[in-house]
């Protein structure tokens, strides 16, 4: 656990790239919240932690709650581990020494209990009771500077949890300690989200901002924000490969071939119009060896089963070389879902990606500003990782403007994250409904733009060989009259 | 009256037995920590230790090993109250007369103690 000179992971998920590495051996750090905010969780979880790597914790309650039932609470979390205590962690209650002894009796327990447990971890629960109990702002100071000296000597890194926070104030031992951290929680709509904010640290660089997290049966995972922890990819993007294919002959005709290994693909169009066809496509268009992934909002793994199925696609055969990941738009947190993403793909080293519903990711969060920045940081590191990527995106279903097939179809933000642009339609030619397809965008490629019209039988889409169907088509609807203007919702900037 | 020797660093939880103990008969003494309690014992020899196992200063093992380095204390029935598991205090301690563990109800204290001492009367 430990990484640089004097340095230590805390291991809590997410946290460590926050504070660029971890916490310092000897350091002294307030984590402040409200009541609910995760304190006390994340005070255990890092005990725990560094107890698992043999390390010895002390957690030192004031007015806190019971030992007991602090136990039996983090008894159902996954990190707690009976046998750590009481030789690893242990748990001492000091609010009596405070209340007859004053600051000077609670730093003889913190100094004794630290030698003699041989402690390199304290929590010192209830920062608050301290300040309520000092005389004064100076006896206050003289207690966190005793502490600091306490913590340097003996070389115990010391956290002090409370739940005073006024974001106006500026209480004397935020000025003192090498690091403010402060759990909040907002609610948006309905929906509550909580964040963590490091306000300082003293001796590192660390991530500003507010990052998510969430307390589950395992603690605390915090999750940074993506456009802030791929500010730059973590790796560097290799040289373009191979053209690779989209599994889709005739686009891959229009497109010169292909399109660029590690580019990113938006394939546009109304429900219906294809789109999902056309990622199962791609899904299982590379050989048959390459690890290819589907990462939908809408339709889970079963359901897309049955779909490349009823498409002779060979989904099946392709057994654990593809992975499916659903996950649904209901109470996911927008960096979790990019942090789970990635994380899969790391693991299961995807060369091919699908992601079925860019769109989506909007609808995680309520900041939309960020999300033009969250795309174009999360496709960077797409790239980075070597993973081609087709994204779908949905627009409104909307009838064609005669001589302006494509207006309404709203690409702003697209531009910035995808190397090539592919629209879908629906076209309605009296009591008829004709697919087509078109290429808007083709990154330093010469393409193919004109319309084709397209059908999805057995084995996916197949487009016409050449555009004149789609010719056709536009001339019948533009003799038929105006259509309804059509419009789209899709918006991936903050507009 | 029979004299108890509460030893809790966690004031609520001492404070919940002394009025409790008050209230059944008892005569209470009450220490935050082992150190304190081996204070009281110094100069009193109470009839039954209540010790909590983690403390500052003296913790429960501590306890109950300089309790059974003296003649006069070493035959005074220890009961050990803490949220760990009884064979982790069986593992580090000596010598004790029973095991609770917390958090209990008032009627487990009340039992243990009517078995310690079967000839009075508790309000179980």
């Amino acid at each position: 656990m430990s990484g640089d000179s004097g340095r230590f992971a805390t291991g809590v998920p997410g946290l460590d790239a926050i504070l660029g590495g971890g916490v310092f051996d000897g350091g002294i750090y307030i984590i402040q919240g409200a009541p609910g905010a995760g304190k006390t969780i994340l005070g255990n979880q890092i005990c725990f932690a560094q107890a698992a790597q043999g390390r010895n914790a002390l957690y030192i309650t004031l007015l806190a709650e019971s030992h007991a039932r602090m136990i039996g609470h983090m008894r159902r979390l996954t990190f707690f581990d009976e046998a750590a205590i009481p030789d690893r962690m242990s748990y001492v209650g000091a609010f009596k020494t405070l209340e007859d002894d004053g600051l000077r009796g609670l730093l003889d327990v913190v100094r004794r209990e630290v030698r003699t447990r041989n402690a390199s971890i304290l929590v010192l629960d209830g920062l608050i009771t301290v300040h309520e109990k000092a005389r004064s702002e100076l006896e206050l100071k003289k207690f966190i500077h005793e502490l600091q000296t306490q913590a340097a000597f003996s070389n115990c890194t010391m956290f002090l949890l409370t739940s005073a926070f006024d974001a106006d104030a500026h209480p004397p031992e935020h000025t003192m300690v090498d690091g403010l951290i402060e759990l909040q929680s907002a609610l948006h709509g309905r929906r509550a989200e909580r964040s963590l904010q490091v306000h300082k640290l003293r001796g590192s660089w660390f991530m500003g901002g507010k990052h998510s997290y969430r307390i589950t049966e395992h603690g605390h995972s915090i999750y940074p924000r993506i456009e802030a922890l791929l500010e730059t990819p973590s790796v560097w993007d290799s040289a373009d490969g191979p053209m690779v294919s989209v599994g889709i002959g005739g686009v891959d005709r229009m497109l010169g071939g292909g399109v660029d290994t590690h580019s990113v693909t938006v394939v546009l169009g109304p429900s219906g119009s294809g789109k999902t066809t056309a990622g199962l496509q791609f899904l299982t268009g590379g050989s048959a060896h390459e690890p290819a992934m589907l990462f939908g909002f809408h339709e889970n793994p079963m359901a897309l089963r049955i779909k490349a199925d009823s498409l002779k696609l060979p989904l099946k055969s392709r057994g654990d070389k593809v992975t499916l990941m659903w996950r649904p738009q209901t109470e996911a947190v927008l960096d979790e879902v990019a942090t789970e993403l990635l994380s899969t793909i790391r693991q299961n080293g995807i060369r091919r990606l699908v992601i079925d519903g860019i769109e989506g990711f909007s609808k995680l969060t309520d900041e939309k500003a960020r999300i033009g920045s969250f795309l174009s940081a999360l496709c960077n590191e797409l790239r980075a990782l070597g993973v081609t990527t087709l994204a779908t995106a949905e627009t409104d279903h909307a009838g064609m403007t005669p001589g302006q097939p494509l207006k309404g179809v709203n690409q702003t933000g697209l531009s910035a994250v995808a190397e090539n642009i592919i629209a879908l339609h629906l076209a309605a030619l009296r009591s008829e409904n004709h697919r087509l397809m078109t290429i808007l965008k083709s990154r330093d490629r010469r393409t193919d733009m004109r319309m084709r019209r397209f059908e999805i039988i057995d084995g996916g889409i197949v487009l016409d060989a050449d555009f004149h169907s789609a010719e056709r088509i536009l001339r019948d609807i533009s003799s038929q009259g105006p259509a309804p203007t059509p419009s789209t919702d899709l918006k991936l900037t903050g507009e | 009256m029979r004299t108890v020797l509460i030893v809790e660093d966690e004031w609520a939880i001492a404070d919940w037995l002394e009025v409790l103990l008050s209230e059944n008969a008892f005569n209470v003494l009450v220490a935050g920590n082992g150190r304190e309690a081996l204070d009281i014992l110094h100069r009193d020899t109470p009839d039954l230790v209540l010790t909590d196992f983690m403390m500052p200063f003296v913790d429960g093992a501590g306890l109950i090993a300089a309790m059974g380095q003296e003649e006069r204390l070493r035959l005074i029935p220890v009961v050990v109250m803490t949220s760990l598991l009884e064979h982790v205090v069986r593992d580090r301690a000596g010598r004790f007369r029973a095991y609770l563990r917390k958090p209990f109800r008032e009627a487990d204290l009340m039992k243990i103690i009517g078995e310690i001492f079967p000839d009075d009367t508790v309000n179980a």
